[in-house]
């Protein structure tokens, strides 16, 4: 009797796709039989898991007390697991009491020294899941074996400890993270970087001040970032050196750190900054303007107001609205500009924030206007559009100069 | 003649197994993208983006064509999105049902004079409301385009956020489906400039105040077929062509893209019959003509829920209105193929779309003919077409069991297990004889388009009542 090879050697070119089709045939079976061993295994694990939990919630308040030993499930790796995400996951929504009680627990059990060993001494997927966990901690200990893992060679990993490392939310681990960027320049995406930093930076973010300074492009960009969102009304002379900065981003940051300047030097740059070539920057300066809530910003609001770019159109509106108690002779400089895309952005800023009537009935009691020309500005309200119609063109504006976005 | 036939049998049976083959490679790729994906989540938690001033504006634009049955619950569901900066923009795109009225008095509408610049063409605008509840709602009220691209061109024109995400008004989305799909465009601002999400069956499961509160697998085996096909399509097509850059199609149902080069190519085309494909290909060419240096994501696990047809005519124009689109788009940008300039889209893509997505209905229909004329003439290889019909079929369940597979270890949204044991066994009927219908549909598609019948005609949907609504 012929083997089975000899007969499919038999069968020429058509053994290929008797192969094919046995292979497809055992492809099917083996694809069938993982998605039912795995559905099987994890229904069991399950099962017992919230069975466990169950358990160990309540018996929760005397396990986290000391009152039932830690040995009884630090050296069960199942409990433990249970344990710790129970802890973490309290820890998400815990009040600073509650917190407290949970570190101490978290300390006093050991598990924060495991994690830090972990975290140390392991590699790839262990080691980022030990630093996942360590940053959810937030205990300060972590800080340093958190550090060491910005170093990792994969990337995921390293991403895990700058997280970790952003919620501990305080300036050691800005110092950290700065240093380690200072080092190796920006090898991780931007925004983990960036939250991070924000988390960090909050309550000392003249720690960014030297790093922007030196920084090559792309991380001074990133950093520039971080230091418009987290700039104090002190920081005020150091943040001018980057108003004149060759980085669009930079003086875009500027621009948006100059809103928590002081007024009267956040002006002057802002003004400026609000002539800016690119829209961005532009963007920035306007939105910061609109939030001094200074009479002087004003011809710079309307100057956005006729801008190329819409983002800028709106939010200079959105600028112009907030001075509420001068928006008959804010609304009669709007007209005056005779741009009809600014003059709709006003009218849309002017909606949003449902204060047309507001306009309309101030605009109705206002003496200082005459009644001829009231009877246009209310007419201009009611309609949206220019007595005359001129629609501004991009040669009428000297600030155009991109087109829309 | 026998010459003929023995030449046509032997190509077409290379060209399913290049077709099976592509597919594999895909299922392999996607297999190992999805494991670095659910990886890379452990780490990653989604509030801090919530949470974080970085996250750009999105608008979300969602036209409404006689949606009065389910506007109120698609809105709210919008609106109750997890995102920290958001505009939803509904467009009533010339409805003669009470779709406005519904809106009006569930979100207490007030007519506006908002910023409405038409870079984009689109019908007249009525008018434009803005809810007293909650301002983030603007409504677009405009005459009837015709199309579902000239109602999005309507409220892009009406967007003041730079990122745009374009849903549809009967889909539901997963609360945090817009964090997730942002992910990418954060990591990498300046290079991502669009983001699909995955598109699944709405049909079967049950929602509960705006959210979808238990997915089931529909009743109906069309629809149940469907949810194979969106699997394959989605977790396995999509993720690989996304992996080298040359995603083609960000589905209409749900995908985010950057406001400013949707106006720099004009907005949608109204004109096009699919205009998701067609959206796609011309940023593609937008940005290979001007050197950019882009990406164009495809992100598994925001999700986005639709209505897929219940009935086999409704599924029928609908797949042939899809192959009307492909037709479309790929005959106006033949100038791409093979062209340097267009790099990987021009080399691999839109000649992958050509051969085994355009043409396989014409070549396996062909096929089918060239055997059964064989059969007839006494000169088929019995043994031989029963070895490829197997082949091919048990080959081509490989590909499905594999797209179940990938949602069963990544997303596992089907958890009874009745849904699962059903999902696979349509992994095996699907093949007979629903895959000749789908390639006759498809083929009227080319017919109906070649005739000059190039007219978008919107399918009659239930919406979200597809789904249990309470």
């Amino acid at each position: 009797m012929r083997s089975i090879f000899e007969n499919l050697w038999r069968l020429g070119p058509a053994a290929f796709v008797v192969k094919a089709i046995v292979a497809a045939i055992v492809g099917d079976a083996l694809l069938l039989a993982f998605i039912l061993l795995r559905r099987t295994y994890r229904k069991r694990y399950f099962s017992k898991r919230d069975a466990r939990v169950f358990e160990l919630r309540q018996h929760w308040d005397a396990l986290i007390s000391g009152q039932i030993s830690y040995e009884r499930w630090r050296k069960k790796p199942f409990d433990r697991r249970i344990v710790e995400t129970i802890a973490l996951d309290a820890f998400e929504a815990a009040g600073p009491a509650e917190s407290a009680r949970l570190l101490k627990f978290l300390r006093t059990s050991g598990l924060i020294e495991k994690r830090i060993f972990e975290a140390r001494k392991h590699t790839g997927w262990r080691r980022m899941r030990a630093l996942v966990a360590l940053g959810r901690t937030r205990a300060p200990e972590g800080i340093s074996a958190l550090a060491e893992g910005l170093c990792d060679a994969d990337l995921e990993t390293r991403l895990a400890a700058l997280r970790g490392l952003g919620r501990m939310a305080c300036p050691q681990a800005a110092e950290e993270i700065l240093a380690w960027l200072g080092e190796k320049g920006l090898t991780v995406p931007a925004l983990p970087l960036q939250s991070a930093l924000l988390q960090c930076c909050a309550e000392r973010p003249q720690l960014l001040i030297p790093y922007v300074q030196n920084a090559a492009a792309p991380l001074r960009e990133v950093l520039g970032r971080v230091l418009g969102e987290v700039a104090t009304p002190s920081m005020g002379m150091d943040l001018l050196q980057f108003v004149g900065d060759e980085l669009d981003e930079l003086r875009a940051a500027a621009a948006r750190a100059m809103s928590h300047s002081q007024t009267g030097l956040g002006l002057d740059v802002l003004n400026e900054l609000a002539r800016d070539p690119v829209w961005f920057v532009r963007l920035r300066a306007v939105v910061s303007l609109g939030r001094l809530s200074d009479r002087r910003a004003i011809p710079s609001l309307l100057l956005g107001l006729t801008d190329a770019n819409r983002l800028v159109r709106l939010r200079a509106g959105e600028g112009l609205v907030g001075f509420a108690t001068e928006m008959v002779p804010i609304f009669k400089q709007v007209v005056g500009t005779h741009d009809r895309y600014g003059l709709f952005a006003y009218l849309t800023a002017l909606e949003n924030a449902n204060l047309r009537g507001k306009l309309e009935s101030e605009l109705q009691g206002d003496t200082g206007v005459d009644v001829e020309e009231k009877k246009r500005l209310e007419n201009v309200l009611q309609t949206g559009t220019l007595p005359v119609e001129e629609p501004a063109t991009l040669a009428s504006v000297p600030h155009k100069v991109e087109a829309l976005p | 003649m026998i010459r003929f036939l023995g030449i046509s049998n032997h190509t077409l049976f290379w060209y399913y197994l290049a077709s099976n083959l592509a597919y594999l490679t895909m299922l392999l790729v996607a297999l190992r993208t999805s494991a670095v994906h659910q990886r890379r989540l452990e780490s990653h938690r989604l509030n801090w983006i919530k949470e974080t001033p970085l996250a750009p504006p999105i608008t979300i634009i969602a036209p409404a064509h006689n949606e009065e049955s389910s506007i109120r619950v698609a809105v709210r569901n919008l609106l109750a999105l997890d995102y920290p900066q958001l505009e939803v923009i509904v467009v009533n795109d010339g409805s003669q049902d009470r779709t406005l009225e519904q809106l009006r008095e569930e979100f207490r509408l007030r007519l506006v004079r908002a910023v409405y610049v038409p870079v984009a063409t689109s019908a007249p605008v009525r008018g434009l409301y803005r809810s007293e509840i909650d301002p983030r709602l603007l409504v677009v009220d405009k005459e009837a385009g015709g199309s579902k691209a000239d109602a999005v061109n309507a409220g892009l024109n009406a967007a003041t956020s730079p990122y745009a995400c374009i849903v549809d008004a009967d889909s539901m989305l997963e609360s945090d489906a817009l964090l997730r799909i942002m992910v990418p465009i954060l990591e990498d601002p300046k290079r991502v400039i669009a983001v699909g999400g995955i598109i699944r069956v709405l049909n079967g499961s049950e929602i509960v105040g705006g959210h979808l509160r238990r997915v089931r697998l529909p009743r109906k085996s069309i629809e149940v077929i469907q949810v194979v096909e969106y699997l394959r399509a989605f977790l396995i097509g999509r993720e690989a062509w996304g992996q080298g850059n040359m995603l083609m199609i960000i589905s209409g149902a749900f995908g985010v893209f950057r406001t400013d080069l949707l106006r720099a190519i004009g907005g949608y085309k109204p004109s096009a019959i699919g205009e998701d494909f067609d959206v796609v290909t011309r940023l593609h060419r937008h940005l290979k003509e001007t050197g950019a240096d882009y990406r164009i994501h495809f992100v598994p696990d925001p999700m986005c829920w639709t209505e897929v047809p219940s009935d086999l005519q409704s599924l029928g124009r609908q797949r042939a209105r899809w192959q009307k689109g492909l037709l479309d788009v790929l005959w106006a940008n033949r100038d791409m193929l093979f062209r340097p300039r267009y790099g990987r889209i021009g080399s691999f893509a839109l000649p992958y779309m050509w051969l085994f997505e355009l043409l396989a209905p014409v070549i396996e229909i062909g096929g089918i003919a060239t055997i059964i004329l064989a059969a007839s003439l006494g000169v088929l290889s019995r043994g031989f077409f029963l070895q490829f019909l197997l082949f091919g079929y048990a080959f081509a369940t490989v590909i499905s069991i594999g797209s179940v597979l990938q949602e069963e270890i990544t997303y596992k949204r089907y958890n009874d297990w009745q849904d699962v044991a059903r999902l696979v066994s349509y992994c095996f009927l699907e093949h007979f004889p629903y895959r000749q219908l789908h390639m006759i549909w498809r083929l009227r598609g080319i017919w109906q388009y070649m005739r000059g019948d190039t007219v978008w005609v919107p399918s009659k949907r239930k919406g979200l009542e597809s789904a249990t609504v309470r």
